[in-house]
């Protein structure tokens, strides 16, 4: 279970502070899919790095499996992320020295897996790319490369799957295929996955959504517990959201 | 600890090609280290081995004057009570040879040496081609001369050569001999004859300079009781004993030194590819930012990513040491084929890698690669995962761990540079001066780029944005300009020392100074010698003749020093027991001042002396005290009555200490000299000496136009050795220059792409490069041959005390060959970033 009380993050723009998250409380069950949606700048992303750990919130406290991780230092986060959380960015962030297998072994390296080697090869198969292994980044493609790192934020198996717009910088196709690999690891899986995204179709594929618009929470549809899903806002959105494009 | 070791050897496999020019730097300091301390090791060996033999004793007793008859006593017996089994006797001293035939008339300085049956008693006197050593062979005015006395005076064995007033039959070449010092200065080559032909020469007059030894075989355990024993014996006389202990002990003390100071040049240079390290390691950590926010995304510890960068260094530093052990031992094996069929003991050194040298070579290259990695690396607990979320600068801090780490990282180099020095002294001062040059460099490369800020607003684009890249952020300006700077500073500093020494030289041997030195004149040769000089047949210009005799302070009674006997004198501390060479005379030289009391123009029988100045504020020596001095066996208790201030550069007629009042030394046994000018050619010249020789066989001549090639000689090799050691770091500053542009050229490339994409074509961006790199060398040579100004006008006042001179030449030539080596170098290194196409590099970006 992922649980946000009253986090917000403010940074200084110059000599000025600026609200990027205000003050947001919700949960996340453990086994969901939800999607957050937003324009750029809404505070998306923002708010998966503070879920993961990767950023400081200005207030409020982020737990997990209730955990405050906001009390925890760096490199007690660090050893969290390793166990309990994967994450996938927009720019897949792979590191450009390693190969796609090594990429993929690192976390299970880190947390010490005796079998980080078969694991690291079946999660390659499992994406699809068992002959591409011992390819470095820079000769994969692109849609390649986020299977890579989709394949590195399962490696230790977490419960929770974090992904940061995981198909704006793919094609359509490749898009396509990362979205439905990551809900085939939630069905097979029990994965808790938050996807960020501004595409409103990906968002469909997810089982709740949280839109969020200049830092705030306009809608939630998720349920928890025996609370109904909570609208906290409906906006008429003046702008549509952006659509990925279609597949070539 | 797996996770951290499979990540270094990754790093390593996918960076060593980036990280390699600074590796190789350390490369180059190690094998600078361990080069000289090996071949240090393996000459003291020879050396330590050979210590008896380079006394050819146990023990050996001398004195340059005649052995008194009861010092003989107290040495035979002491001798007797030591248990001694063996003795021979030898006599030392220079004089001039010449070849019997008087078709050739030549003459040469020798330094003549005459032996009993049983020298030597260790050690053996090696002769050339298959003739062995046996005393027999000097029997009956036989004699064996080095070869180079051959060629000098056109003879060949079996030819005479006239000693004084005797004739020699050459018997045989000698090839190396007991007690000869490798690299010791010498008048002349050696010329042996037996002890018992040595009275027919007429050589040993009274007062001549002849050094007479006695060699003993004594029982080992004996020997240091012998040794102190006799010191005692003899505190007062000028009687000097040592055991091939001392002199071993003696050598071992000028090997450490020599080994010491050396190595420390090594780590210099060492220390130079460190600061290379540390900067390449801080770029490279700006590189990989964004690999170690991942690692610490998917839950690595900022201690573990430190971790694989330190070990990463390490592998580096380890295998820029074992490059560097490499490259030793190919110099090393090259140093038998530089020797040839050399004969000396330089040529029988088995020359090898030592373990010592080879381990302590490592042990430092790792140690400073990992010493000047840490600071740097600490950045990485910085790094936040979450800037791969949003572009986020990491601010650099200095926080304890920092301030720690660069606290023990001084202490730890103040400690290496102690330890291969053999001084904490020496390592404080290096590490200070070394840092004093890195601030003093530092600041004069800001100060030089402010100086050519105006520039950035030049009309011309590449001036415009190369001055603009010397101050960009990760520029590279800095480690370059100490580098190539130092680099540069040692060569134009080395250089213009040698060329303000031989100038230096140069003046003193002017056309109207003295170039010759005439010796050991007879009391009663001295009217003929000055008949011969004042004959314009022999070609001699002006001359002097000069009464010398050797003296030693036995007593003071002054104002404020207070010296009773010779013991005290020599306990002072106040460089007044030394042997002096005094003289009377009867006014004062050009070169000399009154300062204090008046001279004299007349004799006196009561014996009154002038003091040099320096001699006498160091003694605390005043007018009117009396100073006791033992010249010859008699004590003379003078009264000083006047200071002198002496110009010693101007003493072409040779400076005294101590001047006495004519009347009281006249009739005493001594010896006079002569300072002249000889004649012009060196034809003249050779015939002056063998005819002076021929009248007067005991006088010897001092050609000063061989001493100053014997000089110059010595000062080219010294000249080569320091500039070699210039080269070494001018090569690591070129190396480190390759480098810091590899490193930086992800930045270079990308701006190039950028420039070429706004309308740049590839020969504007060339010129800027051209000209970043041009005014970076420029600002390099500049600062080295600033530093090189300060270096000569420091050592030229201090040390050797001689006029600064500026060598313009020198200077200038330094700052062109700087910059167009680092231009060239710069561009060279940059060729892919101007091939490069840009739409590759932008999509990439």
């Amino acid at each position: 279970m992922i649980e946000l009380r009253e986090v917000s993050k403010t940074v200084m723009s110059g000599t000025e502070p600026l609200t990027i998250l205000h003050p947001l409380s919700l949960q996340i069950p453990h086994g969901e899919f939800v999607a957050i949606v937003g324009p750029s700048g809404s505070g998306k992303s923002t708010l998966l790095g503070l879920i993961a750990g990767l950023d400081a919130p200005s207030g409020g406290s982020v737990l997990i499996d209730s955990v405050d991780i906001t009390r925890l230092g760096e490199d007690a986060l660090a050893r969290l992320r390793g166990e309990k959380v994967g994450f996938v960015f927009q720019f897949f962030h792979l590191i450009p020295s390693l190969t796609a297998y090594e990429n993929v072994a690192v976390p299970m390296e880190i947390a010490g897996a005796a079998d980080a080697r078969t694991r690291a090869q079946g999660l390659l198969e499992e994406v699809g790319l068992t002959g591409r292994s011992h390819h470095y980044p820079s000769q994969l493609s692109g849609g390649e490369q986020q299977r890579v790192a989709l394949a590195r934020a399962l490696a230790n198996d977490p419960p929770i799957v974090l992904a940061d717009e995981p198909t704006g910088n793919l094609d359509s196709a490749n898009g396509r295929h990362i979205m439905d690999l990551l809900r085939e690891i939630h069905d097979k899986r029990g994965t808790t996955i938050v996807l960020v995204t501004h595409d409103r179709e990906l968002a469909e594929m997810a089982d709740a959504r949280l839109v969020l618009r200049d830092g705030r929470v306009v809608e939630n549809t998720l349920q928890v517990g025996d609370r109904e899903p909570v609208s906290v806002a409906r906006v008429e959105e003046r702008e549509p959201l952006r659509r990925a494009s279609p597949p070539r | 600890m797996r996770f951290v070791l499979q990540m270094a050897v990754r790093e390593t496999r996918a960076s060593w090609r980036r990280l390699l020019f600074f590796f190789v730097c350390i490369a180059v300091g190690v094998a600078a280290i361990v080069a000289l301390r090996s071949v240090i090791q393996s000459v003291r060996n020879v050396f330590g081995s050979e210590a008896r033999g380079l006394l050819a004793a146990d023990v050996l007793i001398a004195t340059n004057r005649e052995w008194p008859a009861q010092a003989r006593t107290t040495v035979d017996r002491r001798l007797a009570e030591a248990g001694s089994t063996e003795r021979t006797e030898t006599i030392e001293t220079p004089t001039m040879v010449r070849p019997t035939d008087k078709s050739k008339a030549i003459a040469k300085m020798a330094e003549l040496r005459a032996v009993q049956s049983g020298y030597p008693l260790y050690g053996s006197v090696i002769l050339q081609g298959t003739d062995t050593y046996s005393y027999s062979l000097l029997h009956n005015h036989g004699t064996l001369v080095r070869p180079e006395l051959l060629t000098a005076l056109g003879v060949q064995v079996g030819d005479q050569i006239t000693i004084g007033q005797a004739a020699f039959t050459i018997r045989g070449l000698i090839a190396m001999e007991p007690g000869r010092r490798v690299g010791g200065f010498s008048l002349g080559p050696r010329v042996m004859i037996d002890y018992a032909d040595l009275a027919s020469t007429g050589l040993l007059s009274f007062g001549s300079r002849a050094d007479r030894r006695l060699h003993a075989r004594v029982p080992d355990d004996r020997i240091d009781d012998l040794v102190r024993t006799l010191r005692d014996d003899f505190k007062d006389d000028f009687i000097n004993t040592r055991s091939y202990r001392s002199t071993e002990d003696q050598i071992g003390r000028d090997f450490d030194r020599a080994e010491n100071y050396l190595s420390l040049v090594g780590l210099i240079i060492v220390i130079l590819g460190g600061i290379a390290v540390s900067s390449v390691t801080r770029v490279f950590i700006l590189q990989k930012i964004r690999s170690i926010a991942v690692l610490k995304c998917v839950g690595a510890r900022s201690a573990q990513i430190i971790a694989v960068y330190i070990l990463q260094v390490m592998t580096l530093g380890l295998a820029g040491s074992l490059l560097g052990v490499a490259l030793a031992r190919a110099v090393i094996a090259a140093i038998p084929l530089a020797l040839g069929s050399s004969t000396s003991l330089l040529a029988q050194a088995h020359y090898g890698v030592s373990w010592s040298a080879a381990a302590q070579g490592i042990g430092i290259g790792v140690l400073v690669s990992l010493l000047f990695s840490v600071v740097p690396l600490l950045q990485v607990r910085f790094i936040k995962p979450s800037l791969l979320l949003r572009d986020e600068t990491v601010r650099r801090r200095a926080d304890w761990l920092a301030i720690a780490a660069i606290v023990v990282v001084s202490a730890a180099l103040v400690a290496l540079t102690a330890w291969q020095a053999a001084s904490l002294r020496v390592g404080v001062v290096v590490c200070a001066g070394f840092a004093g040059l890195a601030v003093v460099l530092h600041f004069a490369g800001r100060g030089l780029v402010a100086l050519l800020a105006p520039l950035a607003n030049s009309r011309s684009f590449p001036l415009r944005h190369a001055v603009l890249h010397l101050s960009r952020p990760g520029n590279q300006t800095r480690v370059i300009l100490l580098a190539v700077g130092l680099g540069a500073f040692f060569i134009v500093g080395v250089r213009s020392l040698q060329a303000s020494l031989l100038s230096e030289f140069s003046v003193q041997v002017d056309a109207s100074a003295p170039d010759m030195f005439l010796l050991d004149v007879q009391k009663p040769q001295v009217e003929g010698v000055r008949a011969f000089l004042r004959d314009k047949s022999h070609g001699a210009g002006e001359f002097q003749l000069i009464p010398v005799m050797r003296a030693r302070v036995v007593g003071v009674a002054g104002r404020e020093t207070t010296l009773e006997s010779a013991e005290d004198v020599r306990r002072s501390g106040m460089s007044i027991g030394r042997e002096f060479t005094i003289t009377y005379r009867d006014h004062l030289e050009p070169n000399e001042r009154i300062v204090e009391g008046a001279f004299w123009n007349t004799p006196s029988a009561e014996p009154e002396v002038s003091v040099e100045l320096d001699l006498a504020a160091r003694a605390h020596l005043h007018v009117g005290d009396t100073i006791r001095l033992d010249i010859l066996g008699r004590t003379i208790a003078a009264k000083i009555t006047s200071l002198r201030d002496v110009e010693w550069r101007e003493s072409r007629n040779g400076g005294f200490v101590f001047v006495f009042r004519p009347g009281v030394l006249d009739e005493a046994p001594q010896t006079w000299v002569a300072p002249m000018k000889g004649p012009a050619t060196p034809a003249e010249r050779a015939r002056f000496q063998h005819d002076l020789v021929e009248r007067f066989p005991n006088v010897s001549v001092i050609d000063f136009h061989e001493i100053l090639e014997t000089i110059r000689d010595v000062m080219s090799k010294v000249t080569l050795a320091i500039s070699v050691v210039g080269g070494l770091v001018l090569f690591s500053g070129a190396l480190i220059l390759i480098g810091a542009v590899a490193m930086t050229k992800f930045q270079r490339v990308y701006e190039a792409a950028v420039f070429k994409t706004l309308g740049a074509n590839t020969r504007t961006i060339a010129r800027m490069l051209l000209l970043e790199y041009g005014v970076l060398g420029s600002l390099a040579g500049m600062i080295g041959s600033l530093g090189a100004i300060v270096l000569t006008w420091g050592v030229s006042k201090y040390a050797l005390e001689i006029p600064w001179r500026i060598f313009a030449g020198e200077h200038v030539a330094g700052v062109i060959l700087t910059s167009v080596l680092v231009a060239a170098i710069g561009v060279l290194s940059s060729l892919d970033v101007l091939r490069n196409k840009p739409l590759a590099t932008l999509r990439a970006e």
